[in-house]
């Protein structure tokens, strides 16, 4: 598929109620959020997106950074839950529970960055190609074809490993490796909204290439992409855990991925050391859970057809 | 989650893009033709970008490989040679062209290898977990998916796709290692009762059919993680696909013809929603490599993953760089498949 | 009336359960490997095995362990540590410490028959000294040599240019680093010009030692035969197999279902297999050490300074402060569970007649505190020093490996530790090659270190020499930390030749006092190594005795894999195995047949549509 010069009309395009509607940019918010409260996966979704990004936001009050120091915690190596310690302690004798809030952190931070890059990246290629035209957006498209035809994972891993282990890298990576769906999206969004009257006056009117973007085809493309990230979101966080997992992240950085890396290098498994494998992969899938419900109840709402999950 | 990294491999059943139908098209010679050039075109791109990446750093790897081991400057020199890091970096580029045709992909500096070699030997383990768990995971994801699709909100639908989607968001490593623990280590009463790693146990008779229950008893771990990740997508392309002809008209026709439910959903439902639910998944084997990478590292299965696995620590470029030649080929082979099946399969014929 | 997806639904489900049958049943199917099969088999974990099992490119501890296996050797390292007669019965040494004569032991015969002479040993010996793959393991060990020549089938005689002091360890089987295997000329005569070729690996190999290799398979395991009239005393175990396992867990997962006999353990994992009454753990001292060097302000061999090392690492002061300010005691204790020894001696205590320094280091932060106070770099607001003279803070990279779980964890103790005395570090994780290629060009100001050596640490030791410096264009350098010392350089040429054991030690105890002091580069600790073996199927195992400590002197795989002895178990039914075997396959076909009548079934009924 990638090397196939798809027509425009077989990108997933807003549908054309939608389209047609004049660029005023949040009408129907109000009914659109009230739809939103009616789905139960949606708001359960949105209901744990908010409780993490609160744990990522308060972890500091919450958990000292002197229960990180390993020089300073007095806990039991690798010792099963008690009452001082929930989730029990990992080798140096640290509160796995205060590992995992900690966690939190920098899982969700990455995975945010992550995904605006490669939000951002994604979306200016897709603008310039879809308002330009012409061989502007024959070059841009190609390219885009040419990566969507690189396995992920391995690109990923690959680019990691040359650019040396840490965030800076895993971000990268993963940006590199999927802004493409996001530049075909706005790219047939953009051919879209570009055909429509409105812009056309605007260019009689001599607003600038730049202008029209701006103002009237970039909120027109917001909507959409916003919802496609917060799907992004989850893939990235997985994706940024994955590596992480496979040695390419910081090792001195507490995350959930970073955890379960040092888990398996110290033998946690056949330690039977349950309490500190678990807490952070169910960590992990609740937060990549909330993502995906939040994302697809958004996608519902934008557009009823290509959903219908709840 | 590996497969989530492509973006293709998303779980976004909305971001599904389906070709458009075409009616009544057989592939023609030119058309194949055209579409295999494409094909190739794609790959020689594929491996300049490849090469590029590997290039993106200079680096030094001599110095690494002689450490902690008695060498001679003489020989570091002698193992720069060797390695081709005394060339330019055109000349690299075309000895890498040379090699990957040759499927001799250069040396490992980790293995001590031709990188072919070691691919030669993991292709084939690799091939027969994805094969396997590819298959029980399109088969089950498509049953479930025309199940679930069929009567949206139902109670079927509502655990299915539940769990369909809790399992996609679970990261793949981890599954395995849940299932390591269960399984392998054994919890509390529970016994052991699968390998912990490999593929095969070195004791029993390497013919017959001993070994290939052995390696199949080696297999059940590594596939189920797989499987469990995986048939997620196919359910909820499966799925919406059907969701998506559930309003047509022809289906409202074929009740008025006084046709059962269930055989207007075998009918004609179900063969309309298959076609593109099958080129979407068929897309996505190959995105698919990227869970195996992580699987076989957790359960030491010797494949192209575990290869990629042992690379990363150096980095180990060549291995790298020959795996990942390998993967992007794989990527580009079940595009075009995917592709030649649409042509030639059309659902509106039978509709 | 049921549809045809309905049907086919149950046939993919009736699929999906045989698939779960065949794996459930599969599993009652497997029986303890020690007893599966008649022979005996003892099967261990393959450490860092790369299947590389040419002995002459092999440079992987885990392929040598096998290669010195399978090849023999002029001596062997004895459950002392010591040279033994191996393929040489005895030896004398010229007056001039430079002729060496080895009687080789007679009627000796490679595995197809051949016979293993002098001859054998001096084609060897010559090809590494002039053929460069042949010289890719162990080229530098044969540097010193001017002649190798076997005047008769028993008599080899090896001329240096200087006194080689390490001979005969240069030459032993078996220990961390086995020394020059010999092949036999008749089989490697028609490769020399390939030597490196995949086709040179072929099973069985021809070969002499305890064991021969039958088998094996790339990244999944190799099966040793045992011979049983080796000369010095056959194996017990009919057949060795060395498995790899990639992760911790997978070994030990295997190790506790009694699929592996020995495996290495992590300190973890120590802990948790003491209440498994069929297994038990040993420690081993290392050999091993873990430490940080400090870049001391690095030059080439002309004396010009290169890279771009902090200079304030120049003032002895603070280094001395940075050491005064590491726990090594608590690292001990909770990085490697008690499992180690807290050492800042360069070579292991085992190899060094247990060696002390004259004046020890020990953890004291407001002494280091005080030093740095007195030197002139004063705390400032928070907490960390400046350099009054450049305005500079005392803040220093640290440069760890990113894929060693240890150096994260060391890290993470060193960190605060240095925090405490007014030091700022901030860590740089690096791949393998990455940090090896800035540890050559000096760009670095202090890193992680690991390095182990064996009874023999000449090579170890020079990796301390200005002789290991770069030239001035950056090149051709193998330095371990930019150390240069024209008296410790004068020590390790006396070392190099003095033939004299007690001589030898003498002078090593006054390499690692310099060593020591200089502190270039902080040796934190050498982790015990840990291993579990079955013991209900396995006994004699392990070589020597305790210490006080409990730990056991240094292994040798070149003995332990022959002492090894199966412990008689009660025989299993190979019927069950049988009759599972019988039930799987009925259910694969049966099975299959299904899946295939489905899809035929299933597109007849849409031809017919």
């Amino acid at each position: 598929m990638s090397t196939d010069q798809r027509p425009a009309d077989a990108l997933p395009v807003v549908t054309a109620s939608h389209v047609n509607r004049p660029p005023a940019r949040f009408a129907g918010v109000r009914r659109r959020v009230m739809q939103f409260f009616t789905m139960p996966t949606g708001v359960f979704g949105a209901v744990v997106l908010v409780v993490v990004v609160a744990t990522a936001v308060f972890a500091p009050l919450i958990v000292p950074s002197a229960a990180l120091d390993v020089t300073r915690v007095d806990g039991p190596s690798l010792h099963p839950p008690t009452a001082g310690y929930p989730l029990g302690t990992d080798q140096a004798g640290r509160s796995v529970l205060d590992l995992v809030l900690w966690g939190t952190r920098s899982s969700l931070v990455i995975g945010i960055i992550a995904t605006a890059l490669t939000v951002v990246v994604g979306t200016t290629i897709g603008l310039v190609a879809g308002h330009y035209g012409g061989w502007v957006e024959r070059l841009l498209m190609q390219i885009t074809d040419w990566v969507i035809a690189l396995p992920g994972l391995p690109l990923a891993i690959s680019l990691a490993a040359v650019l040396g282990q840490g965030n800076t890298s895993i971000i990268v990576a993963i940006a590199v490796t999927s802004w493409t769906g996001t530049a075909r999206l706005v790219r047939a969004q953009t051919l879209a909204v570009g055909a429509r009257s409105f812009v056309e006056r605007a260019k009689a009117l001599g607003a600038t290439d730049g202008q029209v973007m701006r103002r009237h085809i970039l909120p027109s493309v917001v909507p959409i992409v916003l919802v496609t990230s917060t799907l992004k979101i989850a893939d990235s966080i997985l994706s940024a855990a994955t590596l992480t997992f496979l040695g390419l992240g910081n090792p001195m950085d507490v995350s959930w991925g970073s955890i379960l890396n040092s888990a398996l290098g110290q033998g946690a498994l056949t330690a039977g050391a349950w309490w500190y494998l678990i807490p952070p992969g169910v960590a992990i899938l609740i937060v990549v859970l909330g993502f995906t419900l939040c994302g697809r109840a958004l996608e519902t709402i934008i557009n009823p057809r290509m959903g219908a999950f709840r | 989650m590996a497969a989530s990294i492509n973006d293709d491999a998303s779980l976004a059943g909305g971001a599904i893009t389906v070709p458009p139908a075409r009616r009544g098209r057989r592939i023609s010679g030119g058309y194949l033709l055209r579409r295999v050039l494409l094909a190739i075109e794609s790959f020689l791109v594929t491996l300049v970008i490849g090469f590029i990446v590997f290039s993106l750093v200079p680096s030094d790897p001599a110095q690494a490989l002689s450490r902690a081991q008695a060498v001679t400057a003489q020989q570091m020199a002698d193992l720069r040679k060797d390695l081709g890091l005394d060339q330019p970096i055109i000349v690299r580029f075309f000895r890498f062209l040379g090699n990957t045709f040759t499927g001799n992909f250069g040396y490992s500096w980790e293995f001590r290898q031709s990188v072919g070699g070691l691919i030669a030997s993991a292709i084939g383990p690799t091939l027969l977990l994805m094969g396997c768990a590819t298959l029980i995971s399109v088969l089950l994801g498509l049953w479930l998916g025309v199940r679930s699709g069929w009567k949206p909100g139902s109670k079927f639908d509502r655990f299915f796709t539940g769990t369909a989607v809790t399992l996609w968001s679970v990261p793949t490593f981890w599954l395995g290692m849940m299932l390591l623990v269960v399984f392998s280590v054994g919890v509390g009463p529970l016994p052991r009762i699968f390998p912990a790693g490999g593929m095969s146990d070195p004791t029993v008779d390497p013919s017959g059919i001993a070994h290939i229950l052995d390696v199949a008893h080696h297999l059940v771990l590594p596939c189920l993680t797989l499987v469990a990740v995986t048939f997620a997508q196919n359910l909820m392309i499966m799925r919406s696909s059907l969701v998506d002809e559930l309003g047509n008209a022809y289906l409202t026709t074929a009740r008025a013809k006084g046709l059962r439910d269930s055989e207007v959903r075998r009918r004609h439902a179900v063969p309309n929603a298959m076609l593109p639910a099958i080129t979407v998944i068929f897309l996505q084997i190959g995105g698919l490599v990227g869970g195996a990478i992580v699987t076989e590292t957790v359960f030491s299965w010797p494949g192209l993953g575990l290869l990629v696995y042992n690379g990363i620590k150096i980095p180990d470029l060549p291995l790298l760089e020959g795996t990942f030649v390998i993967f992007s080929g794989s990527v580009i082979v079940f595009n075009l498949l995917a592709d030649l099946l649409y042509r030639v399969l059309d659902p509106r014929v039978k509709g | 009336m049921a549809g045809s997806s309905r049907r086919l639904a149950r046939r993919v489900g009736a699929a999906a359960v045989s698939v779960l049958l065949v794996g459930g049943l599969a599993l009652f199917g497997q029986a303890p490997a020690a007893s599966a099969d008649s022979a005996s088999t003892l099967i261990v974990q393959g450490a860092s095995f790369k299947n590389n099992f040419n002995p002459w490119t092999s440079y992987v501890q885990g392929d040598k362990e096998i290669i010195t296996n399978i090849y023999p050797s002029l001596t062997y390292l004895n459950d002392k540590q010591k040279p033994a007669p191996y393929l040489a019965d005895s030896w004398t040494t010229s007056s001039d410490g430079l002729t060496w004569t080895f009687k080789i032991h007679p009627d000796l015969k490679w595995s197809d028959g051949q016979p293993l002479t002098a001859k054998d040993a001096a084609w060897t010996l010559n090809l590494i000294m002039t053929n460069k793959t042949a010289a890719t393991s162990n080229g530098a060990l044969v540097a010193q040599f001017a002649s190798v020549e076997a005047t008769d089938d028993t008599t080899l005689v090896i001329k240096t240019k200087v006194p080689v002091a390490d001979m005969l360890y240069l030459n032993a089987a078996g220990g961390a680093q086995p020394g020059i295997p010999i092949v036999p000329q008749h089989i490697w005569e028609k490769d020399v010009n390939d030597l490196a070729a995949d086709s040179t690996l072929v099973v069985p190999t021809v070969g002499y030692g305890p064991w021969t290799l039958t088998d094996y398979k790339a990244n999944q395991y190799a099966t040793l035969t045992a011979n049983k009239d080796f000369f010095l005393g056959g194996p017990k175990y009919d057949k060795l197999i060395y498995q790899q396992y990639n992760t911790p867990d997978a070994a030990v997962a295997a190790l506790r279902s009694g699929q592996l006999n020995v495996a290495l353990v992590t300190p973890a994992q120590r802990a948790s297999l003491k209440d498994d009454k069929d297994i038990t753990t040993y420690s081993v001292l290392g050999s091993l050490f873990l430490s940080i060097e400090i870049n001391r302000g690095a030059a080439t061999k002309s004396g010009k300074p290169i890279g771009d090392g902090n200079p304030l690492l120049k003032d002895p002061a603070i280094r001395q402060a940075i050491n005064l300010g590491i726990d090594r005691d608590t690292l001990v204790q909770k990085v490697l569970d008690g499992q180690g020894v807290a050492s800042g001696a360069f070579l292991p205590q085992q190899y060094t007649d247990d060696w002390q320094p004259e004046e020890k280091i020990t953890f004291d932060p407001d002494k280091a505190n005080k030093i740095l106070d007195d030197a002139g770099y004063p705390k400032g607001a928070d907490g960390i020093r400046t350099d009054p003279k450049s305005g500079k803070k005392l803040s220093f990279r640290l440069g760890t490996h990113s894929d060693s779980a240890q150096d994260a964890q060391v890290a993470e103790y060193f960190v605060p530790w240095m925090k405490n005395i007014g030091i700022e570090i901030s860590l740089e994780p690096m791949s393998f090659s990455l940090l090896n290629e800035n540890l050559a060009k000096a760009n670095w100001d202090m890193l992680f270190d690991r390095w182990g050596s064996g009874p023999n640490p000449t090579y170890l030791l020079s990796t301390q020499t200005c002789a290991t410096l770069p030239d001035d264009d950056g090149q051709n350098g193998n330095t371990d930390s930019f150390y240069c010392n024209p008296e410790f350089d004068r020590l390790f040429a006396l070392q190099s030749t003095q033939v004299d054991a007690q001589q030898r030690m003498d002078t090593f105890h006054k390499m690692l006092q310099i060593l020591y002091t200089d502190g270039n580069n902080l040796i934190l600790f050498y982790a015990n190594g840990l291993s579990g073996v079955t013991t209900n199927q396995v006994k004699n195992f392990m070589i020597g005795s305790t210490d006080s400590a409990g730990n056991y002197p240094p292994q040798n795989v070149f003995l332990n894999w022959r002492t090894a002895e199966p412990v008689a178990v009660e025989s299993s039914s190979t019927n069950v195995w049988l009759i599972v075997g019988i039930i799987i396959a009925v259910v694969v076909v049966v099975g299959a047949a299904g899946t295939i009548l489905v899809l035929r079934k299933r597109s007849t009924a849409d031809a017919k549509e």
